[in-house]
């Protein structure tokens, strides 16, 4: 029982550490552009097949993991800069924006699905012996994945406080009309989000796919759900808010897998969500109803 | 045309009650995650009066109104609606209870002609109710035939009449302001709270607002107006409230409020 | 009877299907501005419960496995069909309709949609798993002892009866004050709920009995193919129908018909008639891409579809001031 529970928790430790990667870039892209953007599964399944290409070239692990990442990136600021502004020239609403990253989900999701020919590719890289503690098993890789998560926290908090980008990047995710009026270049900033953003998606869905060792097109469609929900339940614009809620929801997806639940375990996870909903329907959910779109 | 305004009594434009404050707020606050938007705000208005609020930018008057509507959550304070409490009530509860608004922004139902803004606020109880509307058919179209009446008599009134068929979108914007004040009267209402109703209508037309505004309170309905013209409140209001930073910091006539020192501080500053 | 006329009334069955939930979805989204991204999950639950009330028991010896297995008569299976769909609306509702900004709520819905599939597919206990449900029959069908696909006239007959009643029923209802409410509600909650309406009610009942037509519908859909998976229900398939709504004409029937003629039907059946490309299912795979990108055109041309909305002309009484009832038109 404790054994399972422990066992359980370290697992959730580890898809904790591959959420948070993916709720930061979420959680980041959001609070800037407010636009949910529906296509980060999308474009997190792009950063798993390219790692997935690079393995089948023979090249370095490591390298598909750089690539991924930036493949996500460029798959970001490609929709974000050619697709959405496209729209916002056309004075789409923030409503409406949600709709078209959807369509550019179903875009991404079927034409991976018609190259993939709609097959589920093995991806088994970087495994190695578990390292047992008691009932605790876990591979090095996925210390690492826990270390990469860490330092992207570290990194990106960092950057966000320290630089005159991160500052820029900050004044323009709460009033964007006056950051623009202090002379920010806002388009700038909105560039460098979405690349950041992009990268962190491309990254989480490599990682992703090391540790469930295999990706189709479902993948990240798969996984947004609680990347949606720990960014929210985090508080949008929050990076430690997402990596507290990624915990919470990992742990809490892994123990009830863990118990005998595995079918279960994104509805325990997302319910979080739903229960923090009904019991503060302002914390989470409050105001912003009127927030402009910036791109 | 005020003096037109006069009612048939088959079909009175407001339910009056006589006597004692028809709306009154005791110590009402709203707060922002720690700015307090309104301070303890207290007012009463008497049937047949039209009180107005005025105040610098960022005073809290619509936060206030938004209090007293019920769409901006309240953290102190009791609203009462004749000598009921109404504060824990939710927007549409007061809204049938008699207490109806406009909004800052025009708030016409866009793609809904002006009549069809008029019989659906008028009907926003029970007559649209879907059971009502599938168990009692033959209810429903009598009651809309009434409600047609109502709604013609109406924007017969406000000379609107040739707008009937307009989609909202397709209104200039004093006729907007204008169907939301007319959606409101449908509804019989007891206190009518208005988000500053002259901005967008063309100055030649704010004189006969005025009147028409007026005519309407004489009939024994409360009106609390947020306005920023002051030649608009001085000719609209029988009292006037000066807020500043959530509070109230004068109130009385007219006159008198714009002659205060403090009155003149807050707007200069 | 021959290949061809069997393929045209599956088609017109698969019409009778499509339209009953535009039609819903066109209730729930161009009259109620309610974004129903999960739709097609209430749909799969009609199917769902459909199927098995009408398989019979799950027993050992049965190859799959379900609950709720029974052998409902004729008309039961459809109705617990439609409650199912309303029952689980119902559940949905309570949480996804909460006062949020519209984007979340439809981004809860969307998330409802791929959650539901991911525990259907791998809880196999409760609906057969991603394998789902075969062999189901058609309870009216028993009556005459005709299958849905042995006597497909008979059925497109039936389904066509329910259609055009369930269809006729959502129009007046939107044409009533109830629809009315809706559309004051989709164009401005704040004054809606100001003038006195109950929008979380509102909202709420048409979310519910948008879910009782899809359930209906899914109900329909599987006694007449006689199968239903979760490769039957993926998030796409909600966008199918939301694209047939924008190119017909949000908010008009006439027009949601056209769309539905045009998007789920002629367009997904055109690939059949061309010569096959690729591996099998590439087509498949395209056509969704294809669906996708419709879609997007449509959010950046806004049309108002082929047939906008209708102005609906006020009846103006003969004299406003009397209390003779109002006639005449304007």
């Amino acid at each position: 029982m404790l054994a399972q529970l422990l066992s359980s928790a370290a697992d959730g430790i580890v898809v904790a550490a591959i959420l948070a990667v993916a709720a930061m870039g979420f959680t980041l892209q959001f609070s800037l552009t407010n636009v949910l953007n529906l296509s980060f599964g999308a474009v997190m399944t792009i950063g798993g097949f390219t790692a997935y290409l690079v393995n089948v070239a023979g090249l370095s692990p490591w390298l598909g993991l750089a690539l991924g990442t930036l493949a996500g990136a460029l798959a970001t600021v490609l929709l974000g800069r050619g697709v959405l502004r496209l729209y916002a020239r056309r004075r789409t609403q923030l409503f409406e924006m949600m709709m078209v990253t959807l369509g550019m989900s179903l875009v991404i999701d079927y034409g991976i699905q018609a190259i993939s020919q709609n097959a589920i590719y093995g991806y088994t890289v970087l495994q190695a012996q578990p390292i047992r503690m008691g009932p605790i098993a876990v591979t090095p890789i996925q210390v690492g994945i826990i270390g990469i998560a860490l330092v992207l926290l570290v990194a990106v908090e960092a950057a966000l406080h320290l630089t005159k980008l991160g500052k820029a990047l900050r004044a323009t995710a709460v009033e964007p009309s006056l950051a623009r009026s202090c002379g920010i270049k806002t388009s700038r900033v909105v560039l460098v989000t979405w690349l950041v953003s992009g990268g962190l998606c491309g990254l989480a869905g490599v990682v992703y796919i090391i540790s469930t060792q295999s990706v189709d097109y479902t993948t990240g469609e798969l996984f947004l759900p609680l990347v949606i929900a720990a960014a929210i339940l985090g508080g949008v614009g929050s990076l430690r808010g997402a990596v507290v809620a990624s915990l919470v929801m990992g742990l809490v997806t892994e123990i009830v897998a863990g118990f005998g639940g595995a079918a279960y375990s994104t509805v325990a996870g997302f319910a979080i969500l739903v229960v923090v909903l009904l019991l503060h329907p302002g914390a989470v959910f409050g105001g912003a109803e009127d927030r402009q779109l910036v791109l | 045309m005020g003096g037109s305004m006069a009612l048939g009594a088959a079909d009175p434009l407001v339910a009056p009650i006589p006597g004692a404050p028809v709306l009154e707020a005791r110590d009402v606050a709203v707060g922002y995650g720690g700015v307090r938007a309104v301070d303890g705000v207290s007012l009463a208005i008497r049937p047949g009066e039209v009180v107005g609020i005025i105040g610098p930018n960022g005073a809290g008057k619509s936060s206030f109104l938004g209090a007293l509507g019920g769409q901006v959550k309240r953290s102190r304070g009791q609203i009462l609606l004749g000598s009921r409490d109404v504060s824990q009530l939710p927007p549409h509860d007061r809204a049938r209870l008699g207490l109806v608004r406009t909004f800052q922004t025009t708030s016409e139902f866009a793609r809904m002609t002006v009549f069809e803004n008029l019989v659906t606020a008028a009907e926003g109880d029970s007559g649209a109710s879907l059971k009502a509307v599938i168990l009692h058919p033959g209810r429903t179209h009598l009651r809309e035939q009434e409600l047609a009446q109502r709604a013609f008599g109406i924007m017969e009134r406000f000379e609107m009449t040739h707008t009937a068929d307009l989609y909202g979108r397709e209104l200039s914007g004093g006729q907007r302001r204008l169907v939301e004040i007319m959606r409101c009267l449908v509804r019989h209402p007891r206190v009518l709270l208005l988000d500053e109703p002259m901005v967008g209508v063309a100055p030649h037309l704010t004189g006969k607002l005025i009147d028409d505004l007026r005519a309407i309170a004489a009939e024994g309905l409360g009106i609390l107006v947020v306005e920023h013209a002051l030649e608009v409140v001085r000719r609209l209001c029988d009292r006037v409230v000066v807020m500043a930073f959530g509070k109230v910091i004068a109130a009385g006539e007219f006159e008198e409020v714009v002659a205060d020192p403090q009155v003149q501080a807050a707007y200069l500053s | 009877m021959g290949a061809w006329s069997f393929y045209i009334t599956t088609l017109l069955v698969y019409f009778v299907v499509d339209a009953l939930s535009a039609f819903s979805l066109n209730l729930q989204f161009g009259y109620a501005g309610v974004v129903n991204f999960g739709f097609i999950v209430f749909q799969a639950a009609g199917a769902y419960v459909a199927a098995v009330v009408t398989l019979g028991p799950s027993g050992p010896a049965s190859f799959q496995q379900y609950i709720l297995g029974s052998h409902l008569p004729f008309p039961l299976d459809l109705l617990a069909a439609t409650l199912a769909g309303a029952l689980l609306s119902f559940v949905v509702g309570l949480f996804a309709l909460r006062r949020m900004r519209r984007d979340y709520q439809a981004a809860v819905l969307l998330i409802v949609s791929l959650i539901a599939l991911q525990v259907v597919s791998a809880d196999v206990p409760l609906f057969n798993g991603s394998n789902g449900l075969t062999g189901v029959t058609w309870p009216f069908g028993q009556l005459f002892g005709a299958t849905a696909t042995g006597s497909p006239y008979l059925y497109l007959g039936y389904a066509a009866v329910i259609g055009v009643l369930v269809c006729l029923g959502v129009i007046w209802l939107s044409r009533s004050p109830w629809g009315r409410s809706l559309r004051a509600m989709r164009d401005h909650e704040d004054a809606a709920s100001a003038m006195g309406l109950n929008i979380t009610s509102l909202r709420l009942q048409v979310f519910v009995l948008g879910g009782a037509i899809a359930g209906l519908s899914g109900g329909l859909l599987v006694e007449y193919i006689g199968a239903w998976s979760p490769g039957a229900w993926g998030y796409a398939e909600t966008f199918v129908i939301f694209t047939a709504i924008f190119v017909g004409g949000v908010g008009n029937y006439r027009g949601v018909l056209v769309g539905t003629l045009l998007v789920p039907i002629i367009f997904l059946e055109i690939p059949r008639f061309l010569p096959a490309i690729g591996y099998p299912g590439l087509t498949d795979s395209l056509e969704w891409v294809v669906v996708g990108l419709a879609w997007m055109l449509c959010l950046l041309f806004r049309p108002r579809g082929i047939i906008p909305e209708r102005r609906l002309k006020a009846a103006r009484p003969a004299s406003p001031l009397e209390t003779a009832p109002a006639e005449g038109s304007a």
